[in-house]
């Protein structure tokens, strides 16, 4: 055979799209890929596999060059450039989607009430220098009065007052709060974000509860100590009309004394019932707080056989510890 | 991750490099991290020298024999992640039960998502082929035949994990002319043709022929061109052995797609905006269609002849009256 023959037979073989597919090619030019789901001829692929594995990935290929060429293309100094489409296979992330940081005290505050952010440009207009200088930092504008040589002193400042160490210990005081803010925001982000990803950082010892959490147990404490303050008020017979007041304390609603009816009713329980009531339920006892059994303790016994164990048992380690372990440590 | 200490940032260099490692909306291109088991064959060191070079410069080869077996434990390989920030891993081994191994990892948040293990059936590096190779750092296209891609959940995994390692990382622009240098073709052969096969038996599946060819774009007279392949190499043969699949709830956490942004929604991603574009200074322009104007209620010239006089003129004639008597 000639050799340009071969040549020929060559770059037909390697060239041509040989094959029908009876199933379109599905192209994914987001990701530079082509998917040809129509069977792989079994005869073919057993005979000859190499020629055959080649003439698929043309035919594939042919078709995904052919929708790359049909995408828009933008011009640049260094020839065309095709904009990619999205793709439109979906495969897994890498890591999961940022979360939104989360709002600084301020930030929550503004949003509640509509105040949009104005940026501060980092250098001012000085008009005696007549040129820009540092809001804050190096030369900056905050530092002004440290540095300046002569002060005004206002009527009714003390004599020894020195301005520029005021000045200066004001501006520290202002960073020191705005740290301590700062700080305060990062704890606030770092609880919001442990409570929120795992229940597990309660065993470090660290408070983990979010700020509306410890806002309602704070809640939850004042109205039940509202509420005993309230009860205990029922002690007297006035029902504290005439305790000593608090300062600040709330007035009481809605509590109003009883008082028995100066007439006997003629319905219901005469005078006497009701002494006998009385009495009678001093003597069993109603209403009083019962005392709770536990372990070994009983009504008739009187002893706690749990805690007399428990205490035994502590005497007899004392007894043998002291009397193995220490050398000198007995007593006479 | 308990064996990596957390750095607290010194300087903003290591503060900018910690910051690119956080969670991104827009991520960067995965890493693979290629490592050898305790004991490996030379077809298996050789096939990953060769995935390595392909996969160049988003790889990572770690030449040390390392005690790892990813269907048993994965704990060394999350720190290799962590470690590297990579999500993809190559673990090359060889034995007995399963030689020339090949398993391949994807990591989703520093933890293992999916796996897969390949045996190599049939090997011919890329140094045996005498052809020019595509240079290091070029986007291959990829193609997949046979329709087991589609169907055959195994299968499916391999298509995902092959086309996430090479391509998962979407462009969004590329040069055709000079862009485009090699093809990454992967069959999978027929399934046998005996009745009554069970496509979930792990014995009988179909190997993948994964081959890489060079692509020369010829003229061919239209505005497409003609393709003429060149084999460059590594032609490999596959059988698929175990797979793990991903656990569901990662799967969808890593399936979550960012919102797209206000800008891209108008120029025609997601759900199409009508008549609102934002234009290069990203300035939102607006196009109104107003309705025909009714011009019978247009105010024309005023003069006085035109004046349109009030009905009852009767009141007008008796002020008349009034004057003329004075």
């Amino acid at each position: 055979m000639d050799v340009t023959q071969q040549l020929a037979d060559y770059a037909a073989a390697t060239t041509t799209a040989v094959l029908d597919r009876p199933n379109p090619i599905i192209t994914d030019a987001g990701l530079l890929a082509a998917f040809d789901n129509t069977p792989v001829d079994a005869d073919e692929y057993g005979s000859n596999l190499n020629p055959h594995l080649l003439a698929l990935t043309l035919t594939s290929t042919q078709a995904l060059i052919s929708s790359l060429f049909a995408l828009p293309t933008k011009s640049t100094s260094s020839g065309p450039i095709t904009l990619l489409p999205t793709p439109a296979t979906l495969l897994p992330r890498e890591k999961p989607l940022p979360k939104p940081k989360p709002l600084t005290k301020w930030e929550r505050f503004a949003k509640e009430k509509g105040i949009s952010h104005k940026k501060k440009e980092k250098h001012v207009w000085d008009e005696e220098k007549q040129e820009w200088v540092a809001r804050w930092g190096k030369d900056g504008k905050n530092r002004e009065k440290e540095g300046q040589w002569l002060h005004e002193v206002k009527a009714g400042e003390d004599a020894d007052l020195d301005p520029a160490s005021t000045a200066r210990s004001d501006r520290k005081a202002r960073i020191a709060k705005n740290q301590k803010q700062q700080a305060a925001n990062i704890a606030a982000a770092a609880n919001q974000s442990s409570t929120s990803t795992s229940a597990s950082a309660s065993s470090r010892g660290v408070s983990t509860l979010s700020q509306e959490q410890k806002k309602n147990l704070r809640e939850r404490r004042k109205e039940e100590l509202h509420r005993s303050m309230l009860l205990s008020k029922t002690a007297t017979a006035s029902l504290g009309k005439y305790d000593k007041a608090i300062e600040n304390e709330p007035k009481v609603k809605g509590v109003k004394r009883k008082f028995e009816a100066n007439v006997t009713p003629t319905s219901g329980k005469s005078e006497k019932e009701n002494a006998l009531d009385v009495l009678h339920r001093l003597e069993t006892g109603v209403g009083k707080v019962k005392k709770s059994k536990k372990g070994g303790e009983g009504d008739e016994g009187g002893l706690n056989v749990r805690k007399a164990v428990r205490f035994q048992g502590k005497v007899d380690r004392v007894a043998g510890g002291g009397a193995g372990g220490k050398k000198g440590g007995k007593r006479k | 991750m308990s064996m990596l200490r957390t750095i607290k940032p010194k300087n903003a260099r290591v503060k900018r490099a910690l910051a690119a490692r956080e969670p991104q909306v827009v991520e960067n291109e995965k890493t693979a991290i290629f490592v050898r088991g305790q004991s490996t064959s030379e077809i298996v060191r050789n096939v990953m020298k060769d995935l390595y070079a392909l996969k160049q410069p988003h790889a990572i080869n770690f030449s040390r024999k390392n005690d790892i077996h990813p269907f048993e434990d994965t704990s060394s390989l999350e720190f290799f992640a962590n470690k590297n920030d990579a999500s993809l891993f190559v673990t090359g081994l060889h034995s007995k039960k399963r030689p020339h191994n090949l398993v391949f990892t994807r990591m989703f948040d520093g933890r293992v998502l999916d796996m897969m293990e390949l045996g190599v059936e049939g090997f011919k590096s890329m140094g045996e082929f005498d052809s020019p190779k595509s240079s290091v750092g070029i986007r291959p296209l990829m193609v997949f035949h046979s329709d087991l891609f589609d169907t055959h959940p195994k299968y499916q995994l391999v298509k995902s994990f092959l086309l996430d390692f090479y391509n998962g990382h979407a462009l969004s622009e590329i040069p055709l002319i000079g862009g485009l240098e090699h093809v990454i073709s992967i069959t999978a052969g027929p399934l046998p043709q005996t009745e009554g096969l069970d496509l979930e038996n792990d014995k009988n599946l179909p190997k993948i022929h994964l081959r890489v060819y060079t692509v020369k774009l010829l003229a061919s007279g239209s505005k497409i061109p003609k393709t003429q392949l060149t084999e460059m190499g590594p032609s490999i043969d596959f059988s698929l052995r175990r797979v793990q699949d991903a656990d569901e709830e990662m799967l969808k956490m890593s399936m979550k797609r960012p919102k797209l942004a206000k800008s891209d929604v108008e120029s025609g991603l997601g759900k199409k905006k009508k008549n609102i574009e934002t234009d290069s200074m990203g300035d939102k322009v607006g196009k109104l269609h107003l309705d025909r104007q009714d011009l019978s209620k247009m105010q024309g010239r005023k003069m006085k002849g035109l004046k349109v006089r009030k009905v009852p003129a009767a009141s007008d004639g008796e002020m008349q009256v009034d004057n003329d008597e004075e």
